[in-house]
Order: C-alpha cells, then structure tokens, then sequence
C-alpha cells in the first residue's frame, strides 16, 4: 500500500537538492527547549534545518505514541527535548518522562529500530548553543543511518534465520490429576460459602467447557452452581480482567486466582481500578497452567505457584485456609525461558530484528484479542478506538500492525504482570509475551521494579526518582 | 462419475503444472507451528493432513485491507482512482468443505444484492479446490449446520482423499477447467473408489456428534432478542474479534480514510460485531451498549436473520474456530440452544 504520511508531505525533497536531508520530528517542551531553540535562533546560531519541531507543554505530556506516529508519518528521526532535570515548569514532569522514554527507548530497539534514529535532550531556555549542537549531532546519526524505511513500506515480510533459543524440558511433571479434583472440590465448598453467608455476591472461577478438558471463566452467583467450579492447567485465563467491570458496582466478588494472575490484581489495586475491599482474593496454589500445545507454559518455568500474601484464601489440595499460606515447599523452578529468548533477539543485528518483528506482526490481524484479555487493558475507550483523529491506523498493514502492537507493549510498561495471556490467545502467534517481558526486564534492571508485587507502592512509569538512569539522553 | 485417481506424487506433478502455467496457488502451509493458507510456489510445502488453517482463505478474495479508491487533492481539483484488482488468477487449494462454504455464504452477502465490484473481481479470478476431511477436529461442527466433511457447497472441484492418494472430480466449468490437463495423463477413479471415498466421508460424519441446528429456530432466536440468556452469556464475552476474524463467512468491514488532506487512499478493512465501536454513531449514542447486544447480534445474524434473507442457510458453517480460539470458550452452538430453551422476551423490541 502507497504510503500517505503527514510527514512523507513535508519530506518532500527540494527541487534540485545536493543531497538527501533527513527529516526529524523534534517534540519540544514550550518552557525549556522550545525557548533554547528560540535562543539558537535569535543568537544567529547556525544548525542543520532538519528539524521540524512540535511545541508540548512539557515533556511528561509526550505520549510515546507522538514518537511512534512521528516514524509511522515517515520522520526520518526523532529528537526528544525539555527541561534539566530540576527545572521543569511542572516541577516534575521530564522526570516522569525519562523513565517512559527509556522504556520506550529499550521497545523500540528491541523491535529493530536503529538507535540512531532516536535521541533525547535536555536543553534549557538558555542553551542555543546547546541545541544547535544537539541538533547537528542527531542529524549526523540519523544521516548516518540513512533515509526510514522501517515504517509503512515493510512489503512482504522477509523471514530472517531468527532461531529463538529452544525451550528447555519443564522443570515438573503434569499435575496430578487427584490434586486438580481436591482443589476444586475445596473451592466448591469455599465458593458455596462466601455466597451463602452473603459475603460475597459472585464467585468468578473455572469451569468446563464445551471442548475436552477445557476451562472457562464461569459467574458463580448462586451456592448451587458453586459445583460447576473446577480447576485443573488448563484454567489459564486470568480472571483479574473481569475485576474492572465491578468498579463501579457495592457487589463484593470472589475471584480464583493463579500467582501470575495476582500480579494483574496488584496492578488494579495500584491504579484504583478495584476497591481491595470489594474482592475477596481465592489463591490457588498453582502446579503450572498448560500452554496451547499442553506442554509447561513459558510464564511457569520461574514460578513457584505459591499463593501470594495479598490473598484471603489459600486453597491447595489439602484444604482451603483463611489468609495466605504459602506451603513452604516451593516447587521447581528455573530459568524463565523468556529471559534467554529476548536477550538471543537482542542480541541480533537490529536489521534482523526488525525482520523478525515485521514478519510476526504481518500476520496480526488486529483482532485485539491481546487487548480484550489483558487485566491492565481496562480504558474505557482504548488509543486504538481514538478516531477523531485516527491515532491507530484500522488499516491491517504494515504499518497499523506495527503501530498497534508497538503501542499496546509501551502502554503496559510497568505494568504488565507477565500472565502471557496475549500471547496465548493471539491467533497469529505473535509474540506478545516477548515484547512485553523486554520492557519488563528493563524496568526492573534500571527502575528495580517488579511487577505485581505490592499494591501499596506507585506504579513505576507513574513515579521517579531524581538520580535515575539517563545515560542515553544528551 | 467423472473424476480421477491421483496418487502424491501425482497431485504434486498437478500442482507443479498450475504453478508452471503461472496459476497462483494459495495453499495450506505449515509455518512455524501454526497451519495458515499462503501462496505456495513449491508442492512440497502444501500440507494436505487432518486439520484445519487457523483461520479461513476468506482473505484471499476479502482482503483484511483494501484500498476502495485513491484521491489527490490539488490546485484544479479532486482526482479521483478507482482501486484496480491487481489480483491474478488464483487457485484456493485444500479448502476445507466448511471453508469452501463459507466463501459460498460471502458471495451471497458481497453479490447476492447490490454486486461488490472489487469482490466480484477476485471472486472470479479464484477457483477454489475443496478437500474433504480424514477426520474432524474436536470442535468441529459442519453437520449440525447442513454442511459435511465432504461437502460441495463453494467448491469448484472436490479432492476427496482416498487410502495414499487422492480422488478428483470437477463440480463446475470453472473446475473443469483447472482439471483439464489431468484428462490427458491421469488415471480414471472408478465407481467403486468414489463409493468407497463417501463412505469415508460417512464415517466422519459420524464421528461429528452435535445434534442440529433447526432453521425453524430463527424465529424463536429472534423472539429472545430481550432474553436475559444474553446477559448471562454476554459477561463472559470479552469483546475481542477473534471469532468474527477467523470466521470463514463473517463479512463485516469498516471505511476509513488512510492518508493525508491532499492526498491518500480509501480503505475497507474487516472491523467486527463485537467491537464496542463498530456501532457507536458520530454522536456517541451507541445502539448496541453493552457486550451482551454486541455478543446477541454475532448469535442471531448467523443463526436468525441470514436464514430469514438468504434461503434458510446459516451463516455458519460449523468450522468451530470460533468455539476452539476464544479467549474464554465461548461456544456459538451452546448460545443458540441456551436462546432457544430460555424463556422468551417479548420479541418486538427493534433490533
């Protein structure tokens, strides 16, 4: 498909050119950089006019979306510029955003964007001399890197060498069948009796469904139908989606939950998107979930399945119990697989990648499957659903698939809790579990956050601190 | 009965002949662990085993995108390009029979009525090569929807298998056509090896244990417009598409401009029932609020009101990916008998 950019228009090259000039997108903050470059100018500083800037009230205001549709529109680069740390206008806000920009810094590349394309600033009011150097160097990178062609025109997707590390046999055997029948037996008697004594309104659990030995969320409502519950690893889905529903409802609700999927809990409890009152955690102690082969899924090989402290309940073979009890005898674990496959991915060349990614999201078919699944994907109204005006192209190309997925993955940065359950109902295989664990890995190496952990703590792109990391920022 | 006998090696040498003769041969394809239609232009890559694509070839002659038409916008005017099929003659082979049918259901929603022109166009460069099942999956449905294993609805030529081989016989002109070279070198499939082949079909007919779905139903599904079944079903429903995408006779699409004020390309591209946006008005009211009358509508177009508009055919045709791929098993088939048996609304809300 031609490709129609905002960009692609100011692109244009003049008339008799000498040579190619790469067109960078410059997102400003008006109080500092926006100022500085200003001063450049009335200072009769000389820089490349390459720049084509976008005035912000701050840099804390800068979706990374702006960044992503500036390179969807054909910007050649993208230069990121506000305040020192210290100075900002909002007293904060570029250092809320330097922890975004390095997450979003760490997706990028990891999809196969040249670094040089991307580059970020602090220039002050004062600083003309500053931004003209910013800006000759940004141009040097991005003319080094050449004219963008990663966006839009991916044609028909190369299939690279890409062999991802092979997943090692799982750390445990299947679970046993007898234990699966006693935790669901426990959990029928548990459910029967919050709904009876009116503690809660509704058990949201497993049951069976049409297809041999598949689980289903099921709505237990009343104390007969708690034996419909039933649990075995095959109850993959993370129930913690359906807890935003209730947000604005007095019902109190019961929710059966795995490990992973209490790290989504935490999630909503930090963002308030749930009232810890109104939901009465069930922890199961979990042997691992089958992924959609029925092998050992990738999330489980590091996890112990014990229940987590947040919850009310402990069920396990033996019994259900009051509060959380984790049963000590923590069962095997290893490496997380994911770890070794996104460091081998970024390992790679970006140029191989990229073709990895544009190979994988050229069979997305924007079904937002991954969207609908996800516990954190709560917004009422989704970016993609944003059409005045249209922010993710509905186009299923190239160049909308890539804008989607990319988005999607920035937008759980900090957030995710790794349940995979993207990936696991993703009809294409995309995978999603790996672009979300790359940024997770690099929120916790530089921020030294964990995800789901506890609830009484900021999430840590909404948060800063004042020594973070910025080596990658001019 | 017409029709011939081809062992591998010989569908192989047939598939070669298209290939060299320059036909487009969209074909199932193991990739990476998933089964997906692609173009093939090696034989060997065609995967022929039981089972099914992920999703259907609907994408072959419904693109997931299209452009509908170009315009520029300069100093003297609006120019204004039609979009242009660049499509060649294609070949859909080793459609499975619900698949094949489902492309039947397209044509009568694309050209049924008022005639789509881009999909006629691809529609008349395809030939599809339908290829009758060994066995069925567990969430096969085909024969509780009037379809069968080996059935012959939206299939130009049937390839049934038998024993190591295959049998081939052409169902219209246009598979006349494409099995033309094979009257001068393959060998003639006898009475009793068709017999025999059918009987087969027979079997995995019955192993498909689902009782029917009566047409006689699209009245009393209607009547439940205002059932609380949908609610109770509804909840559950998380509202992604993936049953619609993956669909081999769901239709629906969206328009949208892809492209600047001075220039660009208008653009379909499939949008869904289950999608909160896909019925919000400019206005914000939305008509279908809740993902209970978003997950009805999905129910009672397949099952209610396409039957009622086009010859008391389904607009489903037991696939079962729908039921296999939900994020949370939702089964279509459950849904229907759920509507049928639950007491009934008073049936005259507007739909």
């Amino acid at each position: 498909m031609p490709e129609h950019g905002d960009a692609a228009a100011v692109a244009q090259p003049a008339v008799g050119a000498r040579e190619w000039q790469p067109v960078i997108a410059a997102v400003l903050c008006h109080w500092c950089t926006y100022a500085g470059a200003d001063m450049a100018g009335t200072t009769r500083r000389v820089y490349p006019a390459t720049v084509r800037p976008l005035r912000v009230p701050c840099t804390g205001r800068i979706d990374p979306l702006l960044i992503v549709k500036a390179f969807e529109s054909g910007a050649d680069g993208v230069l990121v510029s506000g305040c020192h740390p210290g100075d900002c206008h909002y007293v904060q806000g570029n250092m809320v955003a330097r922890r975004r920009f390095t997450a979003l810094r760490a997706l990028m590349e990891f999809v196969g964007l040249d670094p040089r394309r991307l580059h970020f600033a602090w220039v002050s009011a004062s600083e003309g001399v500053k931004w003209s150097q910013v800006v000759a160097e940004a141009t040097a990178a991005v003319r080094e890197a050449g004219p963008f062609q990663g966006w839009g025109t991916l044609g028909e997707p190369r299939r690279p060498a890409v062999r991802l590390p092979e997943v090692p046999a799982p750390p445990r055997g299947a679970p046993r069948i007898e234990d699966q029948q006693a935790v669901a037996a426990h959990l029928q008697r548990l459910a029967a009796t919050l709904l009876d004594e009116g503690q809660v309104s509704v058990v949201i659990g497993y049951a069976a469904g049409s297809l041999d030995g598949q689980m289903v969320p099921t709505f237990v409502e009343r104390s007969e139908d708690a034996s419909k519950l039933a649990w075995s690893d095959r109850c993959v889905n993370n129930l913690a989606v359906y807890l935003p529903a209730f947000r604005r409802q007095e019902a109190k609700v019961a929710l059966v939950v795995k490990k992973c999927d209490a790290r989504a809990v935490v999630g909503l409890l930090q963002e308030a998107q749930v009232s810890r009152k109104r939901v009465v955690l069930i922890g199961v102690s979990c042997p691992g979930v089958a992924d959609n082969k029925g092998t050992l899924a990738l999330k489980c090989y590091a996890c112990d399945g014990e229940v987590p402290s947040l919850c009310d309940w402990t069920v396990t073979p033996a019994g259900a119990q009051q509060g959380a009890h984790p049963s000590g005898a923590a069962r095997a674990v290893t490496d997380d697989p994911r770890d070794a496959q996104v460091t081998y991915l970024a390992s790679l060349p970006p140029e191989d990648r990229r073709a990895y990614w544009q190979a994988q999201f050229a069979e997305c078919l924007r079904c937002y499957g991954c969207r609908a699944v996800c516990p954190m994907c709560y917004c009422a109204v989704c970016v993609a659903e944003q059409n005045r005006p249209q922010w993710v192209p509905t186009t299923i190309d190239a160049k909308g698939n890539l804008t989607w997925n990319v988005t999607r993955a920035i937008h759980l940065a900090g957030r995710c809790g790794g349940c995979d359950e993207c990936a696991r109902v993703c009809p294409a295989d995309v995978r999603l579990d790996l672009l979300n664990h790359r940024v997770a890995m690099e929120v916790e190496q530089r921020f030294g956050y964990r995800t789901g952990e506890d609830p009484s703590v900021a999430p840590p792109l909404d948060t800063f601190r004042p020594d973070d990391p910025q080596e990658f920022i001019r | 009965m017409t029709g011939w006998r081809l062992s591998g090696a010989e569908l192989t040498r047939w598939l070669e002949d298209l290939l060299r003769g320059g036909t487009r041969v969209i074909a199932p394809v193991d990739e990476d662990g998933r089964r997906v239609f692609k173009a093939v232009d090696d034989p060997a890559r065609v995967c022929l085993a039981s089972g099914k694509t992920r999703w259907s070839p609907k994408e072959f002659v419904f693109p997931k995108t299209e452009a509908l038409f170009s315009y520029a916008v300069q100093a003297d005017g609006v120019t204004l390009r039609a979009a242009s099929v660049d499509a060649a003659e294609q070949v859909l082979f080793g459609v499975r029979p619900c698949d094949a049918a489902g492309l039947a259901r397209l044509d009568a929603t694309f050209l049924g009525g008022e005639i789509d022109p881009l999909y006629a166009r691809r529609r008349d460069l395809t030939t599809v090569v339908s290829l009758g099942c060994a066995e069925a999956e567990p969430e096969c449905f085909c024969t509780a929807v009037g379809g069968s294993p080996g059935g012959e609805e939206g299939s130009d030529l049937q390839l049934l298998p038998a024993g190591e081989g295959w049998l081939v016989r052409p169902l219209t002109p246009k598979g006349e056509r494409l099995a033309a070279s094979l009257s001068t070198w393959a060998a003639k499939a006898s009475d009793e090896e068709w017999e025999q082949a059918r009987a087969s079909v027979r079997r995995v007919e019955e192993s498909i244990r689902h009782s029917a779905v009566a047409r006689e139903w699209a009245s009393i599904l209607e009547a439940s417009f205002d059932s609380p079944v949908w609610e109770a079903l509804g909840r559950r429903c998380l509202g992604c598409s993936i049953c619609t995408y993956v669909c081999p006779s769901c239709s629906c699409f969206d328009v949208n401009d892809n492209g600047t004020a001075s220039c660009g390309e208008r653009c379909r591209s499939w949008d869904s029932c289950t999608f909160a946006l896909f019925t919000r008005q400019a206005s914000g009211h939305n008509p279908r609020p809740t993902q209970a009358s978003r997950y009805r509508q999905r129910v009672l177009h397949k099952f209610a009101y396409y039957p009622q508009r086009y010859e008391g055919r389904f607009m489903c045709v037991g696939c079962g990916r729908c039921v296999a791929m939900c994020p949370v098993g939702m089964d279509i088939q459950e849904a229907v008998r759920m509507a049928v048996e639950a007491p009934r609304g008073s049936g005259d809300a507007g739909r």
